[in-house]
This record gives C-alpha cells, sequence and structure tokens, in this order.
C-alpha cells in the first residue's frame, strides 16, 4: 500500500449537499492538504484523502461503446479499473503520454476510477484564507470545483522543497500558484 | 463501531437463515412421519428448540414482528410437544404456514418487503392452541414407579411417559454410578448408547446414598427390547437395569423388534427423500463439528480469489525470467533448481485455487428443502396427492448459483403441480397411481451441473401450446405448420406464453417460463423441456458449477483480444465472405441446411483495424512476445478470412464474426465498474495472467441486442 493510501479515508468534499465553500473545511482544523496536478497549463488539485495511489502510465485495454473520456481498464492487484482521461474528461485537447504522465487512482465517492493526469507536482496544505470557495469566485465555475487554492509561494516551498523544482518551469506564468480544487465526487461522476 | 454492528447483524441474519432452513428440513420429515402414522417427538423437540432460540435473537436484535410470530409458533409447539395437539395435516398447515412468515419476516428485517397477514396468522395459531386438550393421568398410576419421581417430571417428561405407557413400550430404570470428574462425559456417552434404541424420559439422581466422588442416577427410558436385550447391549455390571412392573390391567407385550431404533426410525427411504435431514441429525451427534465451521463473507472468498490471480501473474512473470535464464549456461545448475522450486510453486498454487472454489461450494440440499415445502404447500392447496423423490442433494454447486436458482426451481415446481400433473379422478380414471411423482435429480456432468424436474403428469400437448400461440398472437398458422412437435413445445420458454387455462394462486403470476430462461442464462446456463403427453414432463437445467471460473475461448478482433464463455460457444468455423446472404437486412450464413444471423464484432463494437491490442498511447512494453508470435501466425493465416464463433443460447444461435481464435482459457470474469456499466454486450473483464486484461464478451445481451431488432442491420447500431 502507498503511503498516500495509508494517509486514511476522511473525505470531507464527500459531503453531498450544503454550500459549497463548506465542502473543503468540513472536518478538518483550517488545514487541508492537497495533491497538486498538472493538465495542459492548468494546475489542479485533489484532495489528498481521496487519491489512493499514484500509478506511472500502464497499458489499458481498451473498452468499446464506453464514454468518450474512457482511456479503457487496467487490473490494480487483481481489481478491474476504469481508467479515464482528465483531459478528455474536462474537454481538453487530447495528447500523448509523456515521462511525467501518471495515473492517480481517485476514489470519487461510488467507485476508485484511475485519473490520468500530465504529471503530478506537489502536495499543498491550504488554510482556508488560502483558498477562494467556489460559491464566492462566482457561479460560471463548473461544478466540480469546489474552489481556487493561492498557497503563498514562501510557506509552500518551506513546507515541501521538491515543489521547488516541479514549479521551476511555471514560474514565468502568473498565476502559476493558482490550484483549481476539484471535487471528486462530482468529477468522477461519469457521463456517456 | 458501525462495522461492528453490522457485522453482528449480518451474523443473526446467518444464524436465523439456517434455523428457519432447520425448521423446514424437520417439518418435511414430520409431514412425512405423519402420513406413515407416526410422530417422532426427537423431531417435534428439536423445531420446539428452534423457534425458541429465533425468538430470543429476534427479540434480542429488536425484530418484534419476528419475536411475536416465533412466540405464538413457540406456543403451538408446546402444545404439539405435550401431545395435546395431535400433529395432523391440519396443524403441520399451520406449521409450514409458520416457516414461511418467519422466512418472509427475516426478509423484511433485512429490508425486503413484506406482506405477510401476521392476523391471520395468529388467528389460525389461536384457533389450534383453543383445540388443545388436557388429558388425565391415569394411566400413571398404573406405573409401579416411586412417586417422588413421578412428582419431579416436567411436565413433558410426564406427556412422553404417558405415550409410552398408552403404547404399550416396556419401561425401564437404569441405575448407573458415575464418578463426579467424569460424570459429564460417561453420562453423555451412555446417553448415545442408549438413544439408539430407547427413548430417553427422565434422569434423577438417586434416592439411595452414595460415595463422596461419585453419583447414582435413575435413568428411565421407554424401549421394546426385552430387558435381556437390553442387559446385553449395555455389557457393563456398572449399570443395573430393572423393567418398570406394571399394576394390575398393563400389559406387557410380547412382540419384540429386533431391530434397533425402530421405534424411532423413520422409513429408511428419507435418506434420499429429504437428504438435508440427515444433516441435521449428524449435527445433533456431534454439536463440537457446528463449532469447527466458520461463515465466510463471499467477498473475502473473492479477494482471496484475485490474490491467487495476481500469484498467476507472478508464475507467468517468473517463468520468463526462467526462459531467459535458460540461454546462459554458466546458470545450468542453478536453473534447474529454480525449475524445480517453479514448479513446485505451480503445484501449490493450483491447489490454493482448487481449494478456495471448494470453499464457495454448497450442497443443493438448502434450495430442494425448500422445493420440498413448496411441493407440499401446492399439493395441499391444489388438493392433489404429491410425492417429491430427491436424488443428488448433495451435489456442489457455487453459493452464488444456488441463490440464484431458488425462484426458477420454485417456478417450475409450482408448475408441475398446478399444470403438469393431473387431478386425483383424472389419474383414477386413466389408471395411473393417485399419487403423482416429482422426481427431482441433480448431478455433475463434467464441469456442469444438471438439474432435472421431471413428473408423470399430462405432458405437454404441441396442439395447445400451437393453439394458444395463435390466440396470442405470437406465431402465425403458417409458421406453426412448419414446425416440428419439439419447437413447437419450445414456444413456451416465449414472453407472455401461458397455457393455464386460468390464472392461479400457484404459478399463474405472470411470470413465467420466459424468466425463468432468462434468470438461468443469466447464470451462464439454460433449460431444456421433454414431454410425451399422458406420460410426463422434464425439464433439464444445466448450469456452470461455479461462476468464478469459467472456461473460455479467447479469440481477437482487429487486434484486440475477448474471452467468451465455452459454455454458449456451440462451435467455431471458417469464415467465408461469399457464404453471406442478405435475409430482411439481416446478414445470414448456411449452416448445415439452416440460416444462421451473424454479427461482426469489429462492426458491432466499432473497432478499427489500426489499434494495437490494449494500448492507448504507445509505449515501450506495448507488445508483449505473445502478441508478437500472435501477430505473426495470424498474418500467415490470412487474416481477412477470419472464423464465426457460434453462440448458442437456448434456442437462438447467432455467428460471431471474429478474425482469429486463440484457444481456451480458464478465466474468472470480473465486474467493470459502475461507470461502465452503460455499456451493453461485455459481461466483465478478466486478467489473462501475463498483465494482460480482456474483455469478456457477454453472450446473451449480444444475442438479443442483434435478434431483438427487426430486419435492422446492426452496423447501425446505437453504440
Amino acid at each position: 500500500m502507498s503511503n498516500l493510501a495509508k494517509r486514511g479515508t476522511v473525505i470531507p468534499s464527500a459531503i453531498p449537499h450544503g454550500p459549497r465553500h463548506d465542502r473543503i473545511w468540513v472536518g478538518t482544523e483550517g488545514v487541508q492538504e492537497f495533491l497538486v496536478i498538472q493538465l495542459g497549463d492548468q494546475r489542479m488539485g485533489l484532495p489528498l484523502a481521496s487519491v489512493r495511489e499514484i500509478l506511472k502510465v500502464a497499458p489499458v485495454t481498451l473498452v468499446p461503446r464506453a464514454p468518450r473520456a474512457v482511456l479503457g481498464i487496467l487490473s490494480v492487484r487483481g481489481r478491474i479499473t476504469t481508467v479515464i482521461d482528465l483531459r478528455l474528461h474536462l474537454n481538453m485537447p487530447e495528447a500523448s503520454d509523456t515521462r511525467s504522465s501518471r495515473i492517480l487512482l481517485v476514489h470519487g465517492g461510488e467507485e476508485t476510477l484511475g485519473v490520468r493526469v500530465d504529471a503530478v507536482l506537489n502536495v499543498v496544505r491550504l488554510r482556508e484564507s488560502e483558498v477562494e470557495p467556489a460559491a464566492i469566485v462566482g457561479s460560471e465555475l463548473p461544478e466540480h470545483v469546489m474552489g481556487i487554492g493561492r498557497p503563498f509561494r514562501e510557506r509552500m516551498e518551506a513546507a515541501n522543497p521538491a515543489a521547488r523544482v516541479a514549479k521551476g518551469s511555471f514560474e514565468r506564468d502568473a498565476d502559476a500558484e493558482v490550484v483549481i480544487l476539484l471535487d471528486p465526487t462530482i468529477l468522477l461522476r461519469l457521463r456517456k | 463501531m458501525t462495522d461492528d454492528a453490522d457485522r453482528i447483524r449480518e451474523e443473526f441474519f446467518a444464524e436465523s437463515q439456517e434455523i428457519v432452513e432447520a425448521l423446514s428440513r424437520d417439518l418435511l420429515l414430520l409431514d412425512h412421519g405423519q402420513k406413515e402414522g407416526r410422530t417422532d417427538p426427537d423431531l417435534v423437540n428439536s423445531v420446539f428448540r428452534g423457534v425458541h432460540t429465533l425468538k430470543g435473537v429476534a427479540g434480542m436484535f429488536g425484530y418484534s414482528e419476528l419475536s411475536e410470530s416465533s412466540h405464538a409458533l413457540e406456543d403451538l409447539l408446546d402444545q404439539v410437544r405435550l401431545g395435546r395437539i395431535a400433529l395432523t395435516q391440519t396443524a403441520l398447515d399451520v406449521l409450514f404456514e409458520g416457516v414461511e412468515v418467519l422466512q418472509r419476516l427475516l426478509g423484511a428485517a433485512r429490508g425486503e418487503s413484506h406482506d405477510v397477514d401476521l392476523e391471520g396468522y395468529a388467528r389460525r395459531i389461536r384457533n389450534l392452541l383453543n383445540s388443545a386438550v388436557e388429558r388425565d393421568s391415569d394411566s400413571l398410576a398404573s406405573l409401579d414407579l416411586d412417586p417422588g419421581v413421578l412428582s419431579v417430571l416436567t411436565e413433558y417428561e410426564e406427556h412422553r411417559l404417558r405415550t409410552s405407557v398408552e403404547q404399550n413400550i416396556p419401561l425401564y430404570q437404569l441405575r448407573a454410578k458415575f464418578a463426579l470428574a467424569t460424570i459429564d462425559t460417561e453420562l453423555e456417552s451412555l446417553k448415545q448408547q442408549v438413544k439408539s434404541f430407547a427413548e430417553i424420559i427422565t434422569y434423577l439422581p438417586s434416592t439411595e446414598p452414595t460415595d463422596d466422588d461419585a453419583l447414582e442416577l435413575v435413568i428411565l427410558c421407554a424401549s421394546r427390547r426385552t430387558l435381556a436385550q437390553f442387559r446385553e447391549t449395555l455389557s457393563s455390571s456398572a449399570i443395573v437395569v430393572d423393567l418398570v412392573a406394571r399394576r394390575a390391567g398393563s400389559v406387557v407385550p410380547s412382540i419384540v423388534p429386533s431391530r434397533p431404533g425402530e421405534l424411532f426410525d423413520l422409513p429408511s427411504a428419507r435418506g434420499s427423500m429429504f437428504p438435508g435431514a440427515q444433516l441435521a441429525k449428524d449435527a445433533d451427534v456431534t454439536p463440537r463439528a457446528i463449532a469447527k465451521t466458520v461463515r465466510v463473507d463471499i467477498e473475502k472468498l473473492d479477494h482471496l480469489m484475485n490474490v491467487v490471480g495476481e500469484l498467476g501473474i507472478v508464475k507467468s512473470s517468473v517463468s520468463r525470467i526462467i526462459e531467459t535464464l535458460s540461454e546462459r549456461p554458466e546458470l545450468k545448475p542453478l536453473l534447474a533448481e529454480l525449475h524445480r522450486a517453479q514448479r513446485a510453486f505451480e503445484r501449490n498454487l493450483a491447489s490454493l485455487q482448487e481449494g478456495i472454489l471448494d470453499v464457495r461450494m454448497v450442497p443443493l440440499s438448502q434450495t430442494f428443502d425448500r422445493l420440498g415445502r413448496a411441493v407440499r404447500q401446492a399439493s395441499r392447496e391444489r388438493d392433489k396427492e404429491v410425492r417429491l423423490a430427491v436424488t443428488g442433494a448433495d451435489t456442489e454447486v457455487d453459493k452464488l448459483i444456488v441463490e440464484e436458482l431458488v425462484d426458477p426451481l420454485l417456478h417450475i415446481i409450482r408448475n408441475a403441480v398446478d399444470h403438469g400433473l393431473e387431478t386425483t379422478e383424472a389419474r383414477q380414471r386413466i389408471g395411473k397411481p393417485i399419487t403423482g411423482t416429482i422426481a427431482l435429480n441433480a448431478y455433475q456432468k463434467g464441469n456442469h451441473v444438471v438439474i432435472e424436474i421431471e413428473d408423470d403428469g399430462a405432458g405437454i400437448d404441441p396442439n395447445k401450446v400451437a393453439a394458444r400461440a395463435l390466440e396470442r398472437a405470437i406465431l402465425t398458422e403458417d409458421e406453426i405448420a412448419d414446425m416440428t412437435v419439439e419447437e413447437i413445445r419450445q414456444l413456451i420458454f416465449l414472453p407472455g406464453f401461458s397455457t393455464a387455462r386460468e390464472v392461479t394462486d400457484l404459478s399463474g403470476r405472470g411470470v413465467g417460463m420466459d424468466v425463468v430462461r432468462t434468470n438461468i442464462g443469466r447464470l451462464g446456463g439454460v433449460v431444456d423441456v421433454q414431454s410425451e403427453v399422458g406420460v410426463g414432463t422434464k425439464f433439464t437445467l444445466t448450469l456452470p458449477i461455479t461462476l468464478a471460473i469459467v472456461n473460455a475461448l479467447v479469440l481477437t478482433v482487429r487486434g484486440q483480444v475477448f474471452a467468451i464463455p465455452l459454455s454458449v460457444v456451440q462451435e467455431a468455423l471458417f469464415f467465408d465472405e461469399r457464404g453471406v446472404r442478405q435475409v430482411e437486412g439481416r446478414e445470414v450464413i448456411t449452416l448445415r441446411g439452416e440460416s444462421l444471423p451473424i454479427a461482426r464484432v469489429a462492426q458491432l463494437f466499432r473497432l478499427d483495424s489500426g489499434h494495437a491490442t490494449s494500448m492507448s498511447k504507445p509505449s515501450p512494453n506495448a507488445i508483449t512476445p505473445q502478441q508478437a508470435r500472435r501477430e505473426s501466425t495470424k498474418t500467415r493465416a490470412g487474416s481477412t478470412r477470419g472464423f464465426v464463433v457460434v453462440a448458442s443460447l437456448g434456442q437462438r444461435r447467432l455467428g460471431l464474426v471474429v478474425d482469429a481464435l486463440e484457444g481456451q482459457r480458464d478465466i474468472i470474469t470480473k465486474p467493470l465498474g459502475k461507470s461502465l456499466a452503460s455499456v451493453k454486450g461485455i459481461s466483465g473483464a478478466t486478467d489473462l495472467g501475463d498483465q494482460r486484461v480482456i474483455l469478456v464478451l457477454d453472450a446473451p445481451s449480444i444475442l438479443n441486442e442483434i435478434l431483438a431488432q427487426d430486419g435492422g442491420h446492426h452496423a447501425r447500431l446505437p453504440s
């Protein structure tokens, strides 16, 4: 079992109803951990507790008639797991696998899915003051976004030296620090 | 905490279910005994105890309806036990209803809906209770027994004593001394010994003074053996056996049956009639055997099965490494050792897999007991005399299959009583034995289990079937004229078909044989019917032994590998494009003079030839050596030609056009996740053991999809 999987299974986002900004902080002491991933030129965060494992990209078996975003299926220690391409799922252009591509096993309430992302960057600990809840940012945000994280650079680097390395190539971008926080339960609902 | 509570609750359900099943079994035996004019007090007691236990646990878990219903039933059984209510067919009706009520309430406790008429049930119990008679104790006065003994007897013991006196069974008094240290085991072994030929009514400490570290017991029992035989059997000088004399007017019978245990044995046929009962009896004798078994959640077994699958993958990677290493001569001695270790690993892995499969297997006897109950009920309701003859109840089937089997079997067997068997008068008129027979046979045949349900009734009349098909506008007269008698009989499996003239309580519930066929098909099985007018009808169910592992045909289409369970594959032939004809917009080939609709899997699933197997994007280890080899052989064989895999389910057949066949494999089908639930035509996936995951074709679903669309062309199928 990976270290991530051992971190426990409290998924704050599994609270189904209530104001959106509540989803992030329920059951925490004002600090939440997110796994930050790269998708195109965007950075997105998934609640760390919802990520069970990080896998290297492995061959998947195509499933005919599956929803478009489904890449195929994979056997993870004997368990058949559906793998989706987060790019296709979020209507972003397709891209080939690179050395940094990864498949995250994300628990989305009903099912644990494999989610292919361009790269896994780092873990951020966000305080309540570092997150703008979706309800405040605006209604034009898709439902699966539960907020926008703006971690302070200094703290992030101190907390996780690896982040400095990963961040390197994005420093030009003024918005590099912005992390779109995703709600796995809503994100992983597949429509055909 | 919640997990614990859930687990305990699950335990409760499992235990209660076992109790209800045991009740059902014992009642069937009592029913059987009653018809032959005898009542086994041990069985009555066993039923009483079961209901008592159920009452207790149900109360503990707060299921008040279940607890109260058990309580009412317990009261009734108590009176039966005490002989105040005779165990007649009417009383048995209420007892059987009781079991049904408990079964349904148990379902309700699990969250299923129930529509039990608890009031009516309670009323019927009350009516019976009101008929209870008090009996005088005069008959006991004639016994030459210590009044002190009589006064401490419980009501039940008194009843048993009285019954023995009334039936003129000689009574014996045994005096035996036991050392205090070992009294438990010694008394138990004496009881077991005596039980085989005598009924123990009670045992009491003797009133005579004994040593400090020993206890003398007086054991009162009834037996048809003579005193001499009794003494001889016990063959222990430490036990004194005396006949309890009767005073004036009582008779000690001189006839002495010689066979031990005759008094309490049900006819020897019961072993085959109600096989489950044998288990119950055995369990009685060896209570410790129960303690050595555990209940296991089937999911845990599935998990173990997965682990075994993983080990299989490890095994093939080790094999590959060995293969690579074998090219290095300097490693030879080490390699030989490695080979040996690998073979031992393979052997043990195979036996591990077999062991896990074995654990999942349960005998069909539980299911057959339920059927026994249904037959009894149906025959009482329809006023027909029915004998159910069971063979092969110890045949084992995967637990999951057993559960799914109950409803289809119930339906067939109710049909047999309801429509299959003639009425008593009709049977008399045509000279058949008044008691109709339904035979339930199960046996294993290779990797399949066959269950036959056969009745000696009127048979299925093809003329009536044809008439009904016309009436329901299922077929036209011309179509029927072209059909053979056998084909016409198969019409009973069509939706909306029912030859029963009137809708009855028993089988006219709107579900027909088509549901039976569908349900059995879902388990990968088939139903067939054979019948002869005036002689009887036989339904044959053929099912895979386990759902966990099935033998499958591995095939490829446009480079993608699929498996299809061999149980649905009739045969495979070379595909010849020139043989394809268009019939009403559907592609058809001719197989042995008959038209066979075909479906091109590549079109059905929209597979492009450009796709490499199981790859989304290029990756260094995309093509395994196996795949590479396969690709090359396929090219040599000429990949354009292809094969037709003929899938058949019941009477329906479909040819699946595929590119190549790879051979047979044992596979474990695993379900696809919920996110892929909408995908039709695929029943799951399986690990081939060399890191390849392949899809398993869902033949029934593809057959339905292709054959259901009237004249439509499958290339235009919605995907």
